[in-house]
């Protein structure tokens, strides 16, 4: 390597760094003159909206000022971005406005720009743009392209199969239990809880027929969804199906099983089941949470926590111990530890 | 030893021996910066793209997310403590718990919790203990309905590993958070920290860590940031730069291919059973939160059972940097204490087939140019002052390798800042971006040095075997606003 080399690493290396701060540079000015310009989007999109659900009957505000103002603000087919953005703010105003505004806000909706940039997305064969198209749909709640959206729900990539497993909830409510807990691909705690979460947001009365076909999936993430589903909802009725996954073979089911389970109270006889189930549970954690839970929701059974006292695990004991000390049963749990010395020890006790 | 002393450094083949190494070992270092610009830059890219379809108002609702316990040790933090611990109360997460652990501290940091936050006596009898630790006196516990989520736990001293470890045991969360007492968490930090763990399917998640800034000098009201201003001082500073160029760049490219061995102690999240599982951190090392974590990362190649340690470019914790270069060095001493230790311990690592990634690239990588920098450093300047007494050097030659290499340097500096800007908007000024620039180029002359001296402090005390703990860390305190 001679000086010359060098000299011209040097300039390119310099280069490079102008080319950066002239990035930086540049970056800084677009951001600036972004927000001004989407500031202005969001202001004149919030009069729009306002004078149009609340349309003063003098000088009503009409389509083509509508179209008109928006254009100005930069709403135009080729500014994709300005779009993009106004997208959003419908999306976030429809989330905020209920009863009869909603309905005039959706057929604002179908008026203005954009039209069928949504739906369009969908066909792209970028991820991104597939997934956003689909969330944008239900989100602004354009059911009609529900059959399009349909056979995504099992597509490869998970944003988009997950946007639309939400469409079909949002679309077809608890009747997307009919294909939920039926589908090819495992589904993520974050779905489950955001199906649940959709679920209960649009259709809070629940329709226990679609969930009773339900229990015949053995696919685990369906099992753990319908858990979750009486869970959110408090389906006493149906504490059952939880119950009966206390013992499943997979550590996970039983884990949203014990977790489902602490939202609800149960009968005598379902109590005196659990107990029977509390011994087929291997993993000691998950016996510690049933012992939780046990001991919290139902009364003090002195011959199951002294059988438990002397079979569990050492950290089992630990807590089994506390309950009975703090139960007035002290003289039991010294008993108990007392026994674990061989007889000819001399114990150190007042 | 003058004449031996001069034949060695005036001989060309020890020369030419020198310049080779040090050349090559500064291309390889420039090429894992080039490929870590490119990861990060897709990583962060990806990650922007995924959060729009992971967006925390879909679950702020649900009551089915994981619990979480918040564990901050503190130790003779009687200055701030009521502060921070109010910090630590107002993050925003439905199901957590924070448990403070008070780590045998000799000021009045426990009378005055008792005192403001009405804490009440319990017993500790029954607190299971699957990591061993220094004995837990007692643990209170709030009568105030507002406090129900604080727990302070009360033990006698066992250091900042053991003070965690107390917490972890006495945690009843799926996932636990271990932080410092003194950190300010950004409000929303946990549902973000949360996220990887509820969207992973095919791989476990281990750890997740997220971006820690520097906020010196920055406003804090009712425990919250409110106003984040650059420090005053250069060494804080540059310590900004240094932060965003190391979790922006570094983490974020090791994250993307799945390398990270680090989670960073002041704001990382495991799942309980698996630090339980590989007994807490260690109490023996001062660099306990790469050690764990590379634990956990063994833990699992063991098992052959898939997993990923996880980081989030946000910067969602907040903490008082090093004012000054006598507590940066004592800093960066502690640390490469930590380094050395933790490397010694998981040796076995070093090019082990069996621990795939970790064991060929990811450990060598550690050891080589984490750990191995300063000693090329301090090797290099040694034989540039050597070479040069010697008459060996080629001066026109050697200034335009150090402009070149400078230059490189600055690079890499400047592109964290651009990625820094155009993706976060903490630093959006033009004066603040200016200043933050101006820290990155005087970075190799008035900062990197001191580094490089904290670093080989360090290892001279391990190679002695000098003693030395934490050290004291004086720090300012931030600036808390009244109104």
């Amino acid at each position: 390597m001679n000086e010359s080399s060098i000299l011209i690493l040097i300039g390119f290396v310099f280069a490079v760094l102008v080319i950066y701060w002239i990035s930086i540079v540049i970056s800084v000015i677009y951001r600036r003159n972004r927000t001004k310009r989407l500031q202005k989007i969001e202001m004149t999109f919030a009069e729009i909206v306002s004078g149009y659900l609340y349309n003063d009957p003098n000088d009503p505000l009409t389509l083509t000022e509508i179209n008109k103002t928006l254009k100005n603000v930069g709403i135009k087919k080729q500014n994709k971005n300005n779009i993009q953005f106004l997208i959003g703010l419908m999306i976030r105003t429809q989330r905020t406005i209920l009863g009869t505004n909603f309905y005039k806000l959706q057929k604002l909706y179908s008026q203005i720009p954009p039209y069928r940039v949504s739906i369009n997305k969908i066909s792209s064969w970028s991820w991104y743009r597939k997934a956003r198209g689909i969330r944008e749909i239900y989100e602004m709640n354009q059911s009609q392209y529900l059959d399009e959206i349909f056979k995504y729900r099992n597509h490869r990539n998970i944003y988009v199969r997950r946007e639309a497993q939400i469409a079909l909830v949002v679309f077809l409510g608890w009747e997307s239990l009919r294909f939920l807990p039926y589908l090819k691909r495992n589904m993520t705690l974050w779905q489950q809880i955001k199906i649940v979460e959709k679920l209960y947001d649009h259709y809070p009365k629940p329709e226990l027929k679609w969930l009773h076909r339900a229990y015949k999936t053995e696919r685990l993430f369906g099992k753990k969804l319908l858990m979750r589903i009486i869970r959110k909802y408090e389906l006493h009725a149906e504490t059952g199906y939880i119950v009966d996954n206390l013992n499943h073979e997979d550590y996970e089911v039983r884990e949203t099983a014990i977790y489902c389970l602490q939202t609800f109270a149960l009968s005598k006889s379902k109590i005196s089941y659990v107990k029977v189930l509390f011994e087929d549970i291997t993993d000691p954690t998950q016996q510690g949470q049933l012992l939780n839970y046990l001991y919290h929701n139902s009364e003090m059974d002195l011959d199951f926590y002294m059988k438990q006292l002397n079979n569990a695990s050492d950290d089992l004991k630990l807590s089994i111990a506390e309950i009975l000390w703090n139960n007035g049963y002290k003289e039991k749990v010294q008993e108990f530890y007392y026994k674990q010395y061989p007889a000819e020890t001399e114990l150190n006790v007042e | 030893m003058w004449s031996s002393l001069k034949e060695f450094f005036s001989s060309e083949a020890v020369f030419l021996a020198a310049n080779y190494i040090f050349f090559i070992y500064g291309i390889i270092l420039m090429s894992f910066y080039f490929t870590g610009v490119i990861l990060a830059s897709r990583a962060i890219k990806r990650n922007k793209r995924k959060s729009l379809f992971l967006q925390v108002n879909d679950i702020v609702s649900a009551t089915d997310i994981p619990s979480i316990s918040v564990i901050a040790p503190a130790y003779n933090e009687g200055l701030t403590i009521i502060e921070n611990v109010k910090s630590l109360l107002s993050i925003q997460y439905p199901y957590y718990e924070l448990i403070l652990v008070n780590d045998g501290s000799k000021d009045d940091s426990l009378e005055q919790l008792i005192e403001e936050f009405q804490l009440e006596r319990r017993d500790a009898t029954f607190i299971t203990q699957p990591i061993p630790t220094a004995s837990v006196k007692h643990f209170y516990r709030s009568k105030l309905s507002k406090y129900t989520h604080l727990t302070v736990l009360d033990k006698n001293n066992g250091g900042r590993a053991d003070a965690l470890n107390a917490g972890i045991n006495f945690a009843s969360s799926e996932l636990v958070v271990c932080t410092d007492a003194d950190c300010i968490i950004e409000q929303d930090a946990l549902i973000k920290m949360v996220r990887p763990y509820l969207e992973e399917n095919e791989k476990e998640i281990i750890a997740c860590g997220g971006g820690i800034g520097i906020a010196n000098d920055s406003v804090i009201k009712n425990g919250v940031l409110k106003e984040l201003r650059l420090p005053e001082n250069l060494v804080p500073m540059v310590q900004v730069v240094e932060y965003i160029r190391a979790f922006l760049l570094g983490r974020m490219a090791w994250s993307e291919i799945n390398g990270l061995m680090l989670v960073s102690g002041a704001f990382g999240m495991y799942p309980r059973k698996r630090v339980i599982e590989v007994n807490g951190f260690d109490a023996k090392t001062v660099g306990e939160d790469l050690e764990l974590c590379i634990r956990l990362r063994m833990l699992m190649e063991e098992k052959k059972l898939p997993y990923k340690v996880v980081y989030l470019p946000e910067t969602l914790c907040w903490t008082e940097g090093p004012p000054d270069h006598s507590i940066l060095i004592k800093q960066r001493d502690r640390w490469a204490r930590g380094l050395w230790e933790t490397l010694k311990i998981h040796r076995k690592l070093f090019l082990n087939p069996k621990y795939r990634y970790m064991g060929i690239l990811f450990y060598p990588y550690w050891l080589f140019f984490e750990f191995g920098a300063p000693i090329i450093e301090f090797l290099g300047v040694i034989c540039i002052i050597a070479f040069a007494f010697f008459g060996m050097i080629n001066w026109p030659m050697a200034i335009l390798l150090f402009t070149a290499a400078y230059l490189i340097g600055c690079v890499f500096s400047t592109a964290a800042i651009f990625m820094y800007v155009k993706n976060f908007d903490h630093y959006h000024k033009p004066k603040q971006i200016i200043e933050l620039l101006l820290a990155a180029y005087l970075e190799p002359f008035l900062y990197h040095p001191i580094l490089v001296y904290g670093q080989m402090k360090g290892y001279y005390k391990k190679i002695f075997g000098i003693k030395s703990g934490w050290g004291t860390m004086t720090r300012k305190g931030f600036k808390v606003s009244d109104t």
